[in-house]
């Protein structure tokens, strides 16, 4: 007499699928997301008559501690030009616009250079601030 | 005599998804706030060739910046009475070249003082140029 070997079917639940497929979007997100200056630690300046910026390749950013960072990766100002230019590469335009986040206790010794090599490189400068209330 | 239904059927979402479900909208929340735009003023500086010519002209307005303080052709102004001073100044000047407004910061300013005055120049129609002191190195002889 045959004995037939009892087979177990494990299948993966289907109902599980969707939340499966927004994490994976969620992580992917996060990780596209990881080389920006958002762990940072700056508190902005204000002024009045501020407006939404566009959205920008590069970000340049001085923190509390007084050290530069170019998209979230620290850097020296001498080669900061050069590595403007090759981020923005021969964008036209209007599409160059180079976001620069200083906080508010920097020195000019120290954010004046920053802004003529942003200059020097083409780009076009946006100081990232805060809107003033009365 | 009525006969009640039987078959009525309660869907309940299962309890134990509950924690998942809150863990999937925190995530959500917290990605939605981490990509809120960001907000700034855009300052356009001309280049520095154009820089040397309007300083040979001597002939543009010249804004000096300490750490606390801001002089206006030489002259001290109240912070407050900056922008009308400027922008009484900028009236009078018709061309975009003659808009140019040199700013010199000492190496003390802080930037929030430096943005501030720098916003007032700009509102007030003018072109912000900076002159930066460019550093020299001085050998002694023995």
């Amino acid at each position: 007499m045959k004995i037939k070997r009892r087979t177990s079917r494990a299948t993966v639940p289907s109902m599980a699928m969707g939340d499966i497929a927004f994490n994976l979007l969620i992580f992917f997100v996060i990780l596209a997301r990881a080389q920006d200056d958002s762990h940072l630690e700056w508190n902005p300046a204000t002024a009045a008559n501020i407006e939404s910026t566009r959205p920008a390749t590069v970000s340049v950013l001085v923190d509390t501690e007084n050290k530069l960072y170019l998209n979230g990766q620290q850097i020296g100002v001498a080669s900061l030009k050069d590595a403007i230019q090759n981020q923005l590469g021969d964008r036209p335009a209007g599409q160059r616009i180079v976001l620069l986040k200083v906080h508010r206790e920097t020195l000019a010794q120290r954010f004046e250079p920053i802004i003529e090599a942003i200059g020097e490189a083409g780009g076009d400068l946006v100081h990232v601030v805060e809107e003033q209330r009365p | 005599m009525k006969l009640r239904r039987q078959n009525q059927l309660l869907a309940e979402p299962p309890s134990s998804a509950t924690g998942d479900i809150a863990f999937n909208l925190i995530v959500f929340f917290l990605v939605c706030a981490s990509v809120q735009p960001d907000s700034g003023r855009s300052q356009s500086l001309p280049n520095s060739e154009s820089t040397k010519q309007q300083e040979t002209k001597n002939k543009n307005i010249e804004v000096q910046l300490t750490r606390t303080a801001v002089l206006l052709n030489g002259d001290q102004v109240n912070i407050e009475d900056f922008s009308k001073k400027i922008r009484s100044l900028l009236s009078r000047k018709v061309k975009a070249e003659d808009r140019i407004v040199v700013v010199k910061s000492k190496p003390e300013t802080p930037y929030h003082h430096w943005i501030a005055i720098t916003t007032a120049i700009e509102d007030a129609g003018g072109t912000v140029t900076l002159q930066i002191e460019e550093e020299r190195t001085v050998n002694i002889p023995n």
